[in-house]
């Protein structure tokens, strides 16, 4: 029997109990008592703080009395601290230190006279003591501390690099969970939302646009698309069961959402804040690692790395590769799983001839020429301020500007005026506070497309309505519409993606189908008249990826609404629960049980067999009152002669 | 009950890294020192071989002291050397974001990179500073290293205070944890404080200072030996270098409250979370030199955290494993399977110590939303290291350790909110120093130990300036 100097009897009872519920013994382990840790409790407690000690005591004491069931339950509680607050939990803390500890160092201290405890858990550090002088004292070499100088951020990565960091992020983003991912969606809106002026600032600084521009269509849009992905879209990934017929009876039919791998993003210059971040966040979410290259023109250089870094962002999973076309071939080279291009028509056409033969999968988000189509009954003046809004937000710079106003003739000219009297509202300016309507052009090459199309459009017999004080070369070009613009013009045929907007008269609900239709593009629509019904019929006819009823661009502003084009506007969705699966490899799973059954459709094939399936079909599919019931009993009959068969097939294989 | 008669130029409370600095160069410089501890003398022959014994001898309390709600366990070390007996010798100098953060909250100037250059070189001086060999890198290093390059995570070596570990004759550094038993390790015994004795510094161990008197240029401190035999001692200077804890307790101790409101306030200890994972193959953390590399990620540092690639010995292990019963022992039986990461957090909300009925020390110290949020995501990083690297299962630590004692004396120029003045005096005391951990402003996010030498040797120049006026 173990003695004490500190402790009675009792408490001894109660330290050698409640050590056997906390250390029972397993395998070669002893359990608490049989390690004769107990008798060496005075090596602990003579150094133990008065107060320490006499509590400790006392509830040794107290746990002698108690039957082992509750001594369980107790310390189970105690594991479990977290989960009560204040006081309570810390006297379940207190105990688990106080008891656990002293039961836990008497025990693993391994005091057994052979080292059986040790031996067990394998625990063999040792120390090698030996005479003799130590080896020469190295002081710092002043170059060893060379190597020690603050890391200043991983070294801008080449394509090459950039897929091998990406790769290997898969390695912890794939065993991250849904949930997770999520969360550092959700951590990135934070960041996102705590620098948003600063966010502002430097979009602004790149691009040239309008301050509330910057802020609602790329901060805000960004973050509605954030918190979409971390609620709803998270549900969109998960493993989602669907019908199983009846001949597959008995088994699972399951899909599976899982991560394509690594996926290239290639984003445009004219919201180059949303289209990194909404991309970069729902080929995330879907589990996938990132290249993300920026347009050279805006890069926002840094930025984005330091928002998905502060939010947590391992640094492989996303890697930012800056550059031309020439760094987007170079990646496109690098074989990634899929190619997400958002850009001009002409570029997604050499991504797509560049990964064809690679067989790299390529989702186009291409140009528009959008209409937008006003009957006599839409309420003019609002349908004038859309239009304004519509063709000269991010001065024209959107892939779903207007670009075609068709106006129904009786309510043309005073739509025009409408429209002229809005568009003189607008102020222009990369302004500091808020207080301008739209900013400049980013680039000096759209700049010289738009006038282009303004010349050739001048130069054709179009009439000017505003705007024509333009120099044709500063990037702040007032907005501009144009009327009388025919099939021959340029204006009416490529995309303009400037601040311009051409005025059209149609007659008939067939005519302005017709002519909405009359473009290479179809990426977005909309559609004015009080008559709901005949706005849906027109809004169905036309051949466009999107369409908006009442409303312009207003398709975007929905997380939940997939987005993408038809014709030469590209193809593939992103946003929304589709925009998610795309970057997914959505896998089909049937689960059935191991058994010894031989399924009827397998060997051995037999005339009777082809008899008994041409009566099973013919029941399944011909329909009739009675067929269900016919064709329950052909498959047990079926089922009943596969084993059968199976049986006369295993005598011939021998 | 005796008394000691001798009046002493300086008398230093605490031979640990900071007394022992002091003692030094105080020493050298021809004062007469007296060096007062309340831990042990050992030595490499004599230190304890069981964790039960290192637990109780080389810690305050019997091993562990808690906070008020019992989350954080501190470990504070009891022994002539101090810290450097029973730490991991790293000694990393502090960039420009712990010491600008310094200079923001205490308005002293010195805390830059640049002025605290040469004192960390001094420092530095004393001592002989390895890197691990890359051959001698263990697996869970190994696993460290995968893990952070397959993340993009930036790591670097470690610098360790060490003269020739022998690894070539299969040590296992994770033993002097209570003490190295081949002088291996730089601690103060065998290096500065074997100098400061040799200067003629005296030394007065397993004696507890619990009061200190200063009244008319000379200071009384009275002594309590491990036997309860009383002791006073005298001087013309007290240089306090008995840590946060020690010097907060002492000083509440004696009414120092009084004269400086702020005195107990601003405790700071880098909350450290142990994560273990399992792996199929066998890990063996504790072989070698247990700890080769550190984290060196700047989005680490700017997010609050570090990662440790450390491990425990047995006890500690089992202690830091949530659970009881046969589940527990499982894992106690994995432990050569177990990889290690530990989450140090640079804490923001500042603590309190103060002084109980029947002189029972009681610590305040909680971690607020931001701490908490720091802790998770140095936790998310784990995860993401252990997972790349194919952990099997990971078992979240949920008890905080604290091991770096920090602040309660803070240094700054206000009386008001500090507690330590520039010139490392207390403020309204012309004789009273420290220089020790208890004088950090904050939270530094680094490990303490070569900026207390700094900080020590700083001090000392300013304890010489004042006995020679």
């Amino acid at each position: 029997m173990s003695t004490s100097r500190h402790l009675s009897p009792t408490q001894l009872k109660g330290l050698l109990k409640v050590g056997d519920v906390l250390v029972p013994g397993l395998g070669g382990l002893p359990p608490f008592s049989a390690s004769h840790a107990a008798g060496e409790a005075d090596r602990m407690f003579d150094y133990m703080n008065e107060a320490d000690r006499e509590g400790l005591k006392r509830v040794l004491f107290l746990l002698r009395f108690l039957p082992r069931w509750l001594l369980r339950l107790i310390f189970f509680v105690a594991t479990h601290h977290r989960l009560f607050p204040g006081p309570l939990g810390a006297a379940f803390r207190m105990l688990n230190i106080g008891v656990k500890g002293c039961v836990m160092t008497l025990y693993y201290s391994d005091l057994t006279p052979d080292g059986a405890i040790y031996r067990e858990i394998g625990w063999d550090a040792k120390i090698v003591e030996r005479e003799g002088a130590p080896g020469e004292a190295a002081s710092v070499p002043s170059a060893a501390r060379e190597g020690e100088r603050p890391f200043l951020g991983p070294k801008r990565p080449t394509p090459k690099e950039a897929f091998e960091r990406a790769r290997s992020g898969r390695a912890s983003l794939s065993r991250l969970t849904l949930e997770e991912r999520a969360k550092h969606l959700r951590e990135l809106s934070r960041v996102i939302l705590r620098r948003r002026e600063e966010i502002v600032e430097r979009i602004q600084a790149d691009t040239g646009k309008s301050r509330l521009d910057a802020l609602v269509s790329e901060v805000f849009g960004a973050l509605d698309c954030l918190q979409w992905l971390s609620s709803h879209g998270k549900r969109a990934l998960r493993e989602r069961r669907v019908h199983t017929p009846w001949t597959l009876m008995g088994k699972r039919s399951l899909i599976w959402f899982e991560p394509l791998g690594t996926v290239l993003v290639i984003s445009p210059w004219n919201y180059p804040f949303y289209q990194a971040i909404v991309p970069i966040a729902s080929a995330f979410l879907a589990g996938n690692t990132v290249v993300y290259k920026p347009s050279e023109w805006t890069p926002l250089e840094g930025l984005i790395e330091d928002c998905l870094l502060e939010a947590q962002f391992a640094p492989n999973w996303v890697q930012i590769v800056y550059g031309d076309g020439s760094v987007g071939r170079e990646l496109i080279e690098e074989r990634p799983d899929k190619v997400f291009f958002t850009g001009s028509t002409r570029t997604g056409r050499s991504v797509l001839a560049q990964a064809a033969p690679l067989l790299v999968p390529v989702e186009l988000e291409l140009g528009g020429k959008d209409p937008m189509v006003v009957f006599e009954d839409a309420n003019i003046e609002r349908a004038a301020a859309g239009a304004a809004w519509g063709a000269f937000t991010n001065t024209g710079q959107s892939c779903t500007s207007v670009e075609r106003l068709y106006v129904q003739e009786a309510i043309y000219e005073p739509l025009k005026k409408a429209l002229l009297e809005e568009v003189r509202r607008i102020r222009q300016g990369v302004d500091r506070d808020g207080n301008a309507e739209i900013g400049a052009m980013t680039t000096d090459f759209q700049v010289a497309i738009v006038r282009r199309h303004v010349e050739d459009a001048r130069a054709k017999g179009a009439r000017f309505l505003c705007g024509q004080d333009w120099d044709g070369s500063s990037r702040m070009i007032p907005p501009i519409v144009v009327e009388d613009v025919t099939d021959e013009m340029l204006l009416c045929r490529e995309e303009t993606f400037g601040p311009v907007l051409p005025l059209f008269k149609f007659r008939s609900e067939e005519e302005a189908v017709e002519l909405a239709n009359k473009s290479p593009y179809g990426l977005s629509a909309s559609v004015w008249s009080k008559d709901l019904e005949r706005a849906r019929r027109v809004a169905a006819r036309i051949v466009t990826g999107n369409v908006s009823i009442n409303n312009v661009m207003v398709t975007e502003g929905n997380p939940a609404l997939p987005f993408g084009g038809t014709k030469e506007s590209g193809f593939g969705r992103y946003k929304g629960e589709q925009g998610l699966h795309s970057f997914c490899n959505v896998k089909s799973v049937m689960i059935d049980r191991d058994s010894g059954k031989i399924e009827a459709n397998w060997y051995p094939y037999t005339r009777e067999k082809y008899l008994l399936f041409g009566a099973l079909i013919e029941h399944l599919f011909r329909g009739g009152p009675l067929s269900f019931f016919r064709f329950a009993l052909t498959g047990l009959k079926l089922e009943g002669y596969c084993k059968r068969a199976r049986e006369g097939y295993r005598n011939r294989a021998r | 009950m005796s008394q000691e008669r001798a009046l002493y130029d300086a008398i230093i409370v605490g031979a640990g890294i900071s007394g022992s600095f002091m003692a030094y160069r105080l020493s050298a410089a021809g004062m007469k020192c007296l060096v007062v501890e309340a831990g042990k003398s050992f030595s490499r022959h004599s230190y304890p071989r069981k964790e039960i014994d290192a637990n109780s001898q080389l810690y305050w309390a019997g091993g562990i002291e808690l906070n008020s709600d019992c989350t954080i366990g501190f470990l504070r070390p009891k022994a002539v050397g101090g810290g450097s007996i029973v730490n991991q010798a790293l000694v990393d100098r502090f960039d420009d974001i712990a010491l600008d953060s310094w200079r923001e909250v205490s308005g002293v100037a010195f805390f830059t990179v640049e002025a605290m250059a040469p004192w960390y070189e001094m420092a530095e001086g004393e001592l002989s500073i390895q890197y691990i060999p890359k051959e001698y890198w263990n697996k869970n290093a190994e696993i460290f290293r995968r893990g952070f390059d397959n993340n993009g995570y930036q790591w670097a070596p470690l610098r360790r205070a060490q003269r020739d570990c022998r690894y070539q004759d299969g040590n296992d550094c994770i033993e002097c944890l209570a003490g190295c038993r081949i002088d291996s390790k730089q601690s103060m015994p065998v290096t500065v404080l074997k100098k400061a004795l040799a200067a003629g510094a005296e030394l007065v161990s397993e004696c507890e200072v619990v009061e200190v008197l200063e009244a008319n240029g000379q200071t009384t401190v009275r002594g309590i030996h491990s036997g309860g035999r009383e002791a006073l001692f005298r001087s013309k200077i007290l240089v306090l270098a008995a840590g946060a804890i020690g010097n907060v307790k002492l000083l509440l101790s004696s009414g120092f409250e009084r004269v400086l409101p702020a005195l107990g306030k601003g405790f700071y200890t880098h909350p450290q979370y142990m994560n273990l994972a399992l792996y199929d193959e066998p890990i063996n953390a504790h072989k070698g030199p247990f700890q080769s590399l550190k984290s060196a990620d700047m989005n680490f540092r700017k997010s609050g955290f570090k990662l440790e690639n450390v491990y425990a010995p047995p006890v500690g292990l089992a202690m830091l494993i949530p659970g009881f019963g046969k589940a527990h022992q499982r894992t106690m039986k994995s432990i050569s399977h177990l990889a290690c990461i530990e989450v140090a957090v640079r804490d923001t909300n500042p603590g309190r110590i103060r002084v109980g009925r029947a002189g029972r020390l009681l610590i305040d110290k909680r971690l607020n939303a931001e701490d908490r949020a720091r802790r998770e995501r140095g936790l998310a990083a784990v995860r993401n290291i252990f997972l790349s690297t194919g952990a099997k299962k990971i078992i979240e630590g949920d008890i905080g350790i604290g091991l770096h004692l920090m602040g309660g004396c803070n240094m700054g120029c206000d009386p008001a909110r500090s507690v330590v003045s520039p010139e490392f005096r207390l403020h309204g005391y012309r004789n009273v120093f420290a220089a020790d951990s208890s004088v950090f402003p904050n939270a530094p996010g680094i490990n303490p130990s070569l900026t207390v030498m700094a900080l020590s040797l700083m001090g000392a120049e300013q304890v010489l300036k004042a006995a020679r006026s």
